[in-house]
């Protein structure tokens, strides 16, 4: 510890030291626009897919549906709009951390996030950073990052955006959006509402989705003021309340629902200074649960966490070339609940980051981080990447990395099994892109190793009776992904063909055996066409085989198809409207088994832009 | 040896073989089904999950086959296989989360019906004067809503009338037109034994015994013995277990302690003699003891579910609960392992048929 210490002592002295002249307005500009500037400055050496906003209005505002047909990842989905759990790189739903604004929102209880819960609708952007990013995004993140972001746009625009959708079985989806910018201020907001009875009928069958119904209400709001030339506020809001009932399975009838409600504020303070940028947050996230056995009854079980944080970024430039980081960050955390009393958890984090570039074509980031928890040890954190643009259409990048996932305060405090002797779960990787970029088409290779040790999971004790969590088990994944994206422009004519790959296996270490529900194969295409206001899409998901516990659960094909047209009024309004078929097939599919996924449906969405 | 004792001996002899001979003479029964002589295993599966199975053993554990339900009626069993109990050629498959019962002929293991209404959280379920009993635990949640549900066993169709009972209703037991209801607690701890009279279908009285009941045997001197595993340790409120022994034609009870943190579970009786498992080794003692044995016959276990037959000590071990889980038979004569097999995921309950 007192070297570490040491370390970035010195580090900041030579960033004192030998401060030197500015690197550009690009990345000043960076500074004040973007709410997760770490995504972009020290990223060279890794994988980064960006869904951009156009791609996020075209798909169900599920960050699940949004995902599973955009990405390399796959998600084990408890029946449609139920709890839906990520496989990133075949790691588990708590090796998966997802960023909003720059922060991990993974839960403190579980550690996980549930991709339902998140709607897609009030963000700009939706990124996907493959690999490990524990160094700069903290517990949990191994497999990847995705990240959530809210950018201010200070150019004078003032936009409004409404939105209404009905579907089949009865699902509603309505939305408002403003977004608002001038020389000073930058505002945006957004309200989404999204309601089904999810009542479909099980293909082959004549029963139907049971106790499947869902409803969730997204707000956000987002707010940038310049408070002079090197200064900049801003306030980030967002606050999403769901309300489901978790569905029957195929042998296990349900009446029980879920209530969910998440607040997440951040207060940003970034100065801009000639050689160095420093950036305050001040953070607060709330989530709280309440699940109901019984949903007739006012007879619950609950718990919350309340997460406050106080994070630090500096970064000096030292030369063009060379920039220095040290991040520094407090959390206090507490929660309550039925399960454990009042557990609380204190938390700092030391980072530092060493980013060169050699040449424009060499760069490279070298970090490390040390967190002090109050309730166990963690250990030193560091990663390296690089990228290397060999020649003109060929970059290749490489990163490698130790990474940890703290045990979470179920693992430590549940009455009964609690487990206060664990240790943080520890990971190692490695990974090896290739990019070709070429004007109108863009291939991306990975291959990764991950090995992962001190596993928490849940044992039965024969001693005491009851489960404990234990640091027992050992996990390797190791795979290939391929991502290609082509556009083809034939006079007004735009095809837009975008597809992922996925090459993924897994062993636990212990049984010598796959580990479950991660498909060996995934992979999914979007073909997007337009033609002057018209435009239209199909996409398409392969799920492979998956292993499940004594026995395996058969892969699917499921693709969806949809049609939008725009009329243009003279003045800035505009209405778009569109119709979407999903599982046009009408393919009978179970993402996990026994919860029959939903037959071919319709859905009608009707855009207002002024 | 005197010359009477000898003589006795001779006679006993005689009749031996004269009773040998003539069963020689009978034609042997024609099988029954696949699944007749040998042992059944239920196993829960993953809770949620929907792999509930059923296993069938030879005694000597040679031979087995898993997944003998799915097998024969080319379905899934169920979420989460409780319990069997047989009545007549049937066997009744207790399934607590898809909250069915399965019935199907014990030796064939064809599907003869299956219950699925009235029931919430089904646990066990004993028979008596032509009816099956139930016990349910209603909401986990709720103290309040727990019950019996009455089946007529000859039609094989739920009875309207439930009977209320206390919290956590987990082992039944009948005792000719006596029911006894151990109540573990459900999600709680409970410390109660209710008594039902399958005439009237009413509670007649609650018995108090140690807290959380988990098993009861009868023996054949009419002694109902409940065994109860005490409140585990992170209760905040520890207790010690108990075993009770209630004489069923007064229900007075006499009780044996266990120390302040030993809990025991699983009780079995063969031929007049307890067993049970605490901390992965089974004890044994005699049923007119008045103390609880010192040392351990077999050690080292890990037992979800256990029994004896004819001196002859089943478990079944659940492992991780995700890995296959295996059957072993231990030979209580020489206190050895005989032979042990894989079975499939969650074992819990062992049945001879």
């Amino acid at each position: 510890m007192k070297y570490i210490s040491l370390f970035f002592l010195l580090l900041l002295f030579c960033s004192q030291a030998v401060a030197q002249s500015s690197t550009g307005s690009i990345q000043r500009l960076d500074a004040v626009v973007l709410s997760d500037v770490k995504l972009k400055r020290y990223t060279n050496g890794y994988k980064l897919t960006v869904l951009s906003d156009s791609i996020l209005r075209r798909n169900r505002t599920s960050l699940t549906d949004v995902l599973r047909f955009n990405s390399n990842i796959y998600f084990k989905e408890n029946g449609y709009g139920m709890v839906s759990s990520p496989s990133f790189r075949g790691t588990n739903a708590s090796q998966t951390a997802v960023i909003w604004n720059g922060i991990n929102i993974n839960s403190q209880l579980n550690g996980q996030v549930d991709f339902n819960t998140i709607s897609s609708s009030n963000y700009n952007s939706i990124s996907i950073r493959s690999g490990g990013g524990s160094v700069q995004y903290g517990s949990g993140a191994i497999g990847g990052t995705i990240h959530l972001s809210n950018d201010l746009n200070f150019e004078k625009h003032f936009d409004h955006s409404v939105q209404i959708g009905y579907g089949s079985f009865d699902t509603k989806n309505t939305s408002y959006n403003a977004f608002y910018g001038n020389d000073s201020w930058s505002g945006s907001f957004g309200i989404a509402y999204a309601d089904s009875a999810n009542d479909y009928r099980f293909l082959g069958t004549d029963r139907r989705n049971e106790n499947g119904a869902y409803s969730n209400l997204d707000i956000n709001l987002n707010l940038g003021y310049v408070l002079s030339k090197t200064d900049v506020l801003k306030l980030y809001h967002q606050n999403f309340r769901g309300n489901r009932q978790f569905s029957s399975t195929l042998l296990a009838p349900s009446n029980s629902k879920y209530e969910t409600e998440d607040y997440r504020s951040m207060i940003e303070w970034t100065r801009i200074g000639e050689q160095y940028t420093s950036s305050l947050k001040a953070v607060h996230l709330l989530e709280q649960f309440k699940y109901f056995e019984n949903r007739d009854l006012d007879n619950f079980s609950k718990g919350y966490a309340n997460n406050w944080i106080i994070k630090h970024h500096y970064k000096r430039d030292i030369s063009k070339r060379l920039a220095l980081s040290v991040i520094t960050d407090f959390s206090h955390i507490t929660a309550e609940g039925n399960s454990f009393s009042n557990p609380k958890r204190n938390a700092f984090s030391a980072t530092a980051i060493l980013s060169r570039r050699i040449t424009s074509k060499l760069q490279y980031n070298l970090n490390i981080r040390k967190d002090v928890i109050s309730d166990f040890k963690s250990p030193i954190v560091f990663s390296g990447d690089v990228s290397y643009k060999i020649l003109q259409p060929y970059t290749i990048k490489l990163n490698a990395s130790k990474n940890f996932r703290v045990p979470t305060f179920n693992d430590l405090y549940w009455n009964p099994g609690g487990n206060l002797d664990l240790e943080p779960e520890k990971s190692y990787q490695i990974d090896l892109g290739h990019e070709l970029k070429f004007s109108s088409i863009d291939f991306k290779l990975n291959t990764f190793y991950i090995k992962t040790s001190e596993l928490i999971q849940w044992r039965p004790n024969n001693v005491t009776g009851y489960w404990n969590p234990v640091n027992i088990a050992n996990a390797k994944q190791y795979g290939l992904e391929a991502e290609l994206r082509a556009t083809q422009n034939i006079g007004k004519h735009t095809l837009v063909l975008s597809s992922a790959y996925s090459y993924t296996e897994t062993e636990d270490v212990e049984k010598k055996q796959s580990l479950f529900y991660v498909p060996i194969h995934k992979a999914n295409a979007s073909l997007s066409y337009n033609y002057k206001s018209f435009t239209a899409f199909y996409q398409h998901l392969y799920n492979g085989e998956v292993d499940i516990i004594g026995n395996t659960l058969d892969g699917f094909d499921v693709a969806n198809l949809g049609v939008s047209y725009t009329f243009k009024s003279k003045k800035k309004m505009s209405y778009i409207t569109g119709f979407r078929i999903n599982n046009i097939y009408n393919t009978y599919y179970e993402n996990v088994a026994l919860r029959p996924m939903p037959n071919r449906n319709f859905n009608i969405k009707l855009t207002l832009k002024f | 040896m005197n010359t009477k004792k000898i003589a006795l001996l001779f006679l006993s002899v005689a009749l031996l073989f004269t009773s040998c001979s003539n069963d020689d003479d009978v034609n042997p029964p024609a099988p029954l089904g696949d699944y007749e002589n040998g042992i059944l295993i239920s196993h829960e599966g993953n809770f949620g999950q929907g792999n509930a199975s059923v296993s069938f053993a030879s005694y000597d554990l040679a031979t087995v086959e898993n997944n003998i339900f799915s097998s024969v009626n080319s379905s899934p069993l169920g979420d989460t296989a409780q319990s069997i109990a047989f009545r007549g050629d049937l066997a009744y498959i207790v399934l607590n989360v898809s909250n069915s019962i399965e019935i199907v002929n014990r030796y064939t293991f064809e599907s003869v019906a299956t219950i699925n209404t009235g029931l919430n959280n089904p646990r066990f379920i004993a028979f008596a004067n032509g009816k099956g009993y139930v016990t349910n635990w209603g909401d986990g949640g709720v103290a309040t809503d727990d019950y019996l549900a009455v089946i007529d066993a000859t039609s094989n169709t739920l009875i309207a009338q439930t009977i209320a009972v206390a919290e956590g209703p987990e082992k039944i037991i009948a005792n000719g037109n006596t029911l006894y209801v151990a109540h573990k607690g459900g999600f709680g701890q409970n410390n109660i034994v209710s008594v039902v009279n399958s005439n009237t279908d009413v509670i007649t009285t609650t018995i108090t015994v140690g807290d959380v009941p988990n098993s009861l045997q009868l023996d054949g001197a009419g002694s109902l013995w409940v065994l109860s595993g005490g409140k585990p340790s992170w209760t905040g409120d520890e207790t010690a277990g108990q075993l009770s022994k209630i004489n069923t034609s007064d229900n007075s009870v006499m009780t044996i302690d266990f120390g302040a943190t030993e809990h025991p579970n699983h009780l079995a009786l063969d031929n007049g003699i307890l067993y049970y498992y605490m901390s992965g080794s089974v004890y044994k003692m005699n049923s007119t003891a008045t103390t609880l044995p010192t040392t351990a016959e077999l050690t080292g276990l890990s037992f979800y579910g256990m029994t004896v037959n004819n001196s002859v000590l089943y478990g079944v071990d659940a492992v991780d609960f995700t890995s296959n889980g295996t059957l072993s038979a231990y030979d209580l004569s020489s206190n050895t392992l005989s032979n042990s097999t894989t079975v499939n995921i969650i074992p819990g309950g062992i049945y001879f048929n």
